[in-house]
């Protein structure tokens, strides 16, 4: 197996032929290339995400260009064994876009720091995960909104929004338990949508 | 739901849902837990997958371009100042068991340690009111974590002290820039440094009313402005 090449630069179209875990062997070892390439695949599902979290573009620009050149100096880190290149990338975005919300002002703030984030979505079960990623956004749209409405409200608080359960807990009036069971609940609806996917995917 | 021993027969496993979508206050002492309970673990990972569909949910914004600009432009030039500062590591000889681990290895240390060089920010030693001197600790680009630099500045006379730099790529030489007016101009203090990477180098005067000074890495014989990012951050107050 190819670890880490010296050879200098590969041509671009011959770097877009691979896949991501095999560029961020490249990126690991400084190849920029290969970091394009990574970055033209997901900075709009990167950019999208963060300017969801943070609600405002240039706050949403920092949080991506950051989380970009992250990737970029800890490429080395990287384990595909835990995970593909989208879930880790986006893993970091939605990282430090919370991270900022709340440093921007209403939030308390709060650091989590990429490894153990990296921990949170560990999926042994690759095939599992790629046909979730797969999965068309207007699907998961559908089956958030199929949720019961106290059920997607805690679930979007706690991931879009950076609020703890405490938090949620207040500001809805809700007992802490409530609403754990509730985010419980949801997650594990929005599971059942997913096996289905995967079904139609495999 | 199922037969098989599951989270809720563990006393934490009600925590696993807010873990996994970033709500739990204490997510410490959970992950501690997590080293120790395969229940939960499997639970984890099972409602993870779940919360990493969640990104796809989001309306579609194009990422815009000058954020691809800037990303761009900042790894193509870590990524020179890298390759010239690994370079001399790569011509040892290695052996043919395992070529690609050890610099793999030396090169993810020195880019952690880079994450947090740049990360050191500024200080200013004011050496008091009796030395007219003023010595400011510079900001390092990550690209470079092994260097050092500081400005010394007495009665109006300004010197770059510089350590730790690598060697300037053949056919390139540093400049130094000063800001002002928001606008960056060129100095005439070009400089390579020496085998261990130190050089002491006098800064024109017009100090005076620059917001800052910069060194990158250009092109033998100078450029009328900087070709790459900032290898080098002095902030002059005034």
């Amino acid at each position: 197996m190819s670890r880490l090449r010296l050879s200098p630069t590969t041509p671009t179209e011959e770097l877009r032929k691979l896949a991501d875990e095999e560029l961020m062997e490249r990126v690991a070892g400084a190849d920029a290339d290969a970091f394009e390439v990574v970055f033209e695949r997901h900075a709009d599902v990167a950019f999208s995400l963060a300017y969801r979290i943070c609600g405002r573009r240039s706050l949403a620009e920092d949080v991506t260009q950051e989380a970009f050149l992250a990737l970029w100096r800890s490429g080395a880190r990287y384990d595909r064994a835990r995970g593909s290149v989208r879930t880790w990338t986006l893993g970091i975005v939605h990282n430090r876009a919370i991270d900022a919300l709340r440093r921007s002002g209403v939030h308390e703030r709060r650091r989590v720091d990429d490894e153990g984030l990296h921990e949170t979505i560990e999926a042994p079960e690759r095939t599992d995960e790629q046909a979730i990623e797969h999965a068309a956004s207007a699907e998961i749209q559908s089956a958030l909104h199929s949720l019961p409405a106290e059920q997607r409200r805690v679930i979007e608080l706690a991931y879009f929004g950076g609020f703890t359960h405490t938090e949620i807990s207040s500001m809805l009036g809700t007992p802490i338990g409530t609403v754990k069971g509730r985010m419980r609940l949801g997650l594990q609806k929005l599971r059942g949508h997913l096996g289905d996917w995967q079904a139609v995917g495999a | 739901m199922s037969k098989l021993p599951h989270s809720s027969d563990c006393e934490q496993g009600h925590n696993a849902a807010p873990y996994v979508l970033g709500a739990l206050p204490d997510a410490e002492d959970y992950r501690e837990h997590l080293g120790g309970c395969p229940l939960c673990r499997a639970d984890v990972a099972e409602l993870a997958l779940v919360v990493n569909a969640l990104p796809a949910s989001v309306p579609a914004v194009q990422a815009p371009e000058n954020l691809r600009r800037r990303v761009l432009a900042a790894v193509r030039s870590e990524a020179d100042l890298l390759r010239a500062a690994t370079e001399p590591a790569v011509a040892v000889p290695r052996s043919p068991g395992r070529p690609a681990w050890g610099l793999r290895t030396r090169f993810a240390g020195a880019l952690a340690a880079a994450a947090i060089v740049a990360l050191a920010g500024v200080i200013v030693l004011d050496h008091g009111p009796s030395a007219h001197e003023r010595v400011t600790a510079a900001q390092i680009a990550a690209s470079i974590p092994g260097a050092h630099a500081s400005l010394r500045q007495i009665s109006g006379h300004g010197e770059l002290v510089v350590s730790g730099m690598p060697q300037p790529r053949s056919g390139r030489i540093y400049e130094v820039w000063l800001q002002r007016d928001g606008m960056t101009q060129p100095t005439d203090a070009l400089f390579g440094v020496s085998s261990r990477g130190s050089a002491t180098v006098a800064v024109p005067a017009g100090l005076v009313g620059a917001k800052e000074l910069l060194v990158t890495s250009e092109p033998d014989g100078g450029s009328s402005s900087p070709t790459g990012a900032p290898l080098i951050r002095i902030a002059l107050s005034a």
